[in-house]
């Protein structure tokens, strides 16, 4: 038996247990859900084990490095560290309700690394990587990103269980409205040129923080705006999602790549950034109606949730919960980092852009955290504030490596 | 009078002053600042060529981020500005807060009146059968259970039982909020009194000096004053500036191990070191380290860390072979000898002929045949020697050794010449840095991974027990507040409560 049969076992156990918790909610029968835990402890074992087997295997290679260094690898981490945290929850709490949420980000994890086509050799170390350090490192910080994940899930429940009606239909217009015309305007100021493009880029960027400083602020008076803010982070979610593995089939299609050449280079060229304006024109189209759909059923799906997801009182502590795990997480994965460039290289912070991104996400969530403790904050905008301190984290996992550039190895795709 | 209206203003000022930066919401607004110009330096590139960003942005965009200092962000004055102000405002919340904190952990425990009762969070009335005694002693095992200390008063036929635990997590705020200030001390020392330098050195060679990439502040502004000279060294013609170490370091020998595939060299580096060693200035040896990545040299407060490595153009090192006869065990005799060259071995009658030198070449096991690859920058991946052996003016036999070889050279007389090193081709790339303030940082980075989990994990926690007796039986009265995790408390109060009950 090798690790990779396993993996794979855990990834069927993962897709059981995904399917068996949205029965659970759908079909509100205690055995099904009983069947769902059991399966997820099945997979976390299988997984744990094939972790372990990993690392063996490649000392038997030769190579005796920990399985903690590549994409691939820090992708099944991130999922094991997730469904952990998720299971401690689920004990905690005793509350099954979570998991037809947070299975769903384990199982199309582990599946966008079947499909992606992403490397799962074992590859060996560049000597930079060969310290101790990147064990405790990348342990501490993937541990960090999984509390933030469950907090996030919660978050998003905690929101929409929140809002008493999804608002006229007027908001939604206005919403898509601007998408279009926001979309527009940036293909034009993008074909003008590199500083039109850079002028849209900083313009949107003080867009989208005036838009969540706002929600922070005054979400609690205006739940609609914070529901089309759910609406959005729902799409985003699954629609970056898609467009990627839409990419990655477009270019398994047409194309191999050049050694040198990196899926960075073809990120939504088959969707958003396509040179096709029929595609651009069909990908926009399936967003704008993706978050038509989730803006308009969203209120359904509450209603079957409200019977089954504790009381907000308990959403908003089990979010804090897990906030206060992560951000501890996060502050040590921070510092082993620190330490280890430090005895690599002397500089213990270069202001790197991984570096600075992590430390933005501390930021967001220091921010939470005094929000809470000193002015007394909680509910709605505890809420928006940790989902858009996830959407930091995620992109200081994965945006980093696919936009920016930096010291970080693991980004690249292959 | 009007002096004392003076006196007046400034404390009004001064206090407005305190206020401002005691706030937390000040707090809030730098973080939001600070994480959002992050950003920027993130999107942009820092630091790089002033060509590369004219390959990306246009003259006046370039001009205009060059003025902002969008090239260099973190390290321009406005950047470092909100990291004091955020220091500041830390440092100030802290003196601030800190002593009532600590008045509230050192407070010391007393029993609860009526009022009391009536303004805690929680509490509940239960009455005990068994009297007052039996009461008192549930209520301690109760307390004890939980780890609680108490303390026990009787007054007028009445009971009372104040307790508390977790009074030190009230620290743990401030723990986390002193770690940060340490660590902005520490660097803020780094930067006043360290340095960042680099030093290419190639195997054989000393250097007195390393190059930097920053100055220490401390000598640049003394120097600018004219209090004392920098010991930096500045090149007339604008070249980099050097920094005296004080002693000498030498590259006693630099080499790198690739990775190996079927036995065959890849040219992925697994591993680099070079063999340092430290003179003093009257050329007598300190000491020597071999320094791989990861694990650096340190003399005099300067650390060396192995960062990089590369051929030198155009240079001629030394072959270094060993020959050693194939009957005998012994370690065999070290023959060098340059590229082109030969040389008579005594002990085996032969003129050894270095014919050619090449970077990269590999033996077909199979065949025995030598194949050359290209090499990036002439990088030596598996220095390869053609060898031409000499009976006296004739040619007895060629042959090729390597560093990493997949079978055995042919070596048709008695004894066995085998490669050793290819040495001062290339240099080892220094990192070199002297930060005095790390420690203050480490520490920093100590108390930053304990102040947390003090803080979000524990809790202050008090209950007040009342015992009176009330027609013969025990009157319980129990009432308990935390200053956080209000969730968790109640599940503690209430199996409290329970268990005095049983």
């Amino acid at each position: 038996m090798e690790s990779a049969q396993l993996f794979n076992f855990a990834t069927v156990a993962y897709l059981v247990s995904m399917v068996g918790y949205i029965s659970y909610l759908a079909f509100r029968n205690e055995g099904i859900g009983k069947v769902a835990s059991y399966v997820t402890y099945a997979g976390l074992v299988l997984q744990t084990i094939a972790l372990a087997m990993r690392w063996i295997e490649s000392y038997q290679m030769g190579i005796g490095r920990v399985p903690l260094s590549n994409l691939y690898e820090s992708l099944v981490f991130f999922t094991w560290s997730t469904v952990l945290i998720y299971l401690l929850v689920e004990w905690k709490y005793k509350t099954r309700a979570f998991g037809a949420f947070v299975m769903p980000v384990a199982f199309l994890a582990l599946a966008f690394i079947n499909f992606a086509g992403i490397s799962t050799d074992i590859s060996p170390l560049v000597p930079a990587l060969k310290s101790n350090w990147l064990f405790y490192h990348v342990l501490i910080s993937f541990l960090g990103y999984a509390a933030f994940g469950v907090a996030f899930a919660v978050s998003m429940i905690f929101l929409l269980i929140d809002m008493e009606d999804r608002g006229p239909v007027r908001d939604l217009g206005i919403g898509l409205g601007a998408m279009a015309a926001l979309a527009v305007i940036g293909y034009a100021m993008a074909a003008a040129g590199e500083r039109m493009k850079l002028i849209f880029w900083m313009g949107l960027g003080v867009l989208v923080l005036v838009w969540f400083l706002y929600l922070v602020m005054r979400g609690a008076k205006n739940k609609p705006q914070v529901y089309l803010f759910w609406s959005m982070c729902v799409t985003l979610a699954i629609g970056l999602m898609v467009a990627m593995g839409f990419d990655i089939v477009y270019l398994n299609l047409t194309h191999t790549l050049q050694p040198g050449e990196s899926m960075k280079q073809h990120l939504f060229k088959a969707s958003f950034l396509s040179k096709s304006l029929v595609n651009v024109v069909v990908a926009w189209g399936l967003i704008a109606g993706l978050f038509w759909f989730i803006w308009s059923k969203g209120m359904s799906l509450k209603k079957l949730l409200v019977q089954y997801v504790p009381s907000q009182e308990i959403l908003d502590d089990v979010t804090y919960r897990m906030i206060a795990i992560g951000w501890p997480l996060l502050t040590g994965g921070i510092i082993t980092g620190a330490v280890w460039a430090n005895s690599a290289w002397g500089t213990y912070w270069g202001w790197d852009p991984k570096e600075t991104w992590s430390l933005i996400t501390w930021f967001v969530y220091a921010i939470y955290l005094h929000s809470r403790y000193v002015r007394g904050w909680k509910g709605t905008q505890m809420a928006v504030i940790s989902a858009v301190g996830f959407l930091a984290v995620i992109f200081t996992y994965l945006g980093v490596n696919l936009v920016l550039s930096g010291l970080h190895s693991y980004g690249g795709m292959n | 009078m009007e002096k004392q209206d003076q006196q007046g203003m400034v404390e009004v000022v001064a206090d407005k002053i305190w206020k401002f930066f005691s706030s937390v919401k000040l707090a809030v607004v730098l973080l939001i600042i600070l994480a959002v110009v992050s950003v920027i330096g993130t999107v942009i590139q820092q630091n790089q060529a002033p060509e590369e960003y004219l390959k990306e942005y246009s003259l006046t965009t370039v001009q205009w981020f060059e003025t902002l200092g969008f090239f260099d962000l973190y390290h321009t004055w406005w950047f470092v500005l909100l990291l004091l102000l955020l220091t500041a405002n830390l440092t100030i919340c802290t003196l601030e807060r800190f002593p009532h904190a600590w008045k509230a952990m050192r407070a010391p425990l007393k029993p609860l009146e009526d009022d009391g009762f009536k303004a805690v969070p929680y509490k509940k009335e239960i009455m005990i059968k068994g009297g007052m005694e039996a009461a008192e002693t549930a209520a301690l095992r109760a307390l004890q259970g939980k780890r609680y200390t108490h303390q026990l008063t009787k007054e007028q036929g009445v009971t009372h039982l104040a307790s508390q635990k977790g009074a030190y997590s009230r620290m743990g705020v401030y723990v986390t909020h002193v770690s940060i200030i340490l660590i902005f001390v520490g660097a803020l020392i780094g930067a006043f009194f360290g340095f960042k330098g680099f030093l290419n050195l190639p195997e054989g060679e000393a250097s007195a000096v390393v190059y930097l990439r920053n100055e220490p502040l401390w000598d640049q502004i003394m120097d600018g004053f004219g209090i004392s000279k920098s010991p930096v060294i500045h090149d007339p013609r604008g070249g980099v500036p050097a920094m005296p170490l004080g002693y000498y370091v030498r590259t006693d020998d630099f080499e790198v191990d690739y990775y190996a595939n079927a036995g065959r060299p890849t040219g992925m580096p697994s591993e680099y070191w070079s063999i340092l060693s430290v003179y003093d200035l009257q050329q007598q040896k300190v000491l020597e380290k071999r320094i791989r990545v990861n694990d650096p040299l340190t003399h005099h407060g300067i650390t060396f860390y192995q960062s990089s490595y590369g051929t030198i153009p155009n240079a001629t090192g030394r072959i270094v072979l060993n020959v050693s006869q194939k009957n005998s065990p012994g370690p065999g005799e070290t023959v060098v000898l340059m590229p082109g060259t030969s040389v008579y071995v005594k002990s085996i009658d032969r003129t050894i002929k270095a014919a050619g030198l090449a970077p990269f070449g590999m033996r077909d096991a199979a065949t025995g045949q030598v194949q050359y690859y290209q090499a990036r920058n002439e990088e030596l991946i598996n220095p390869t020697v053609e060898l031409e052996v000499y009976r006296g003016k004739s040619l007895a036999y060629k042959t090729q050794v390597m560093k990493v070889d997949s079978s055995e050279p042919s070596m048709p007389e008695d004894y066995r010449i085998s490669y050793v090193d290819y040495w001062g081709a290339r240099y080892t790339g220094l990192q070199v840095t002297k930060d005095p303030g790390v420690w203050i940082v480490y520490a920093g980075f100590i108390m930053l991974c304990v102040g947390p989990l003090i803080a979000f994990f524990g809790s202050h926690r008090k209950l007040w027990v009342r015992i009176q007796d009330r027609k013969g039986q025990a009157a319980v009265l129990v009432g308990g507040s935390s200053n956080r995790n209000r969730l968790a408390f109640e599940r503690e109060f209430n199996s409290i409560v329970e268990a005095i009950a049983k």
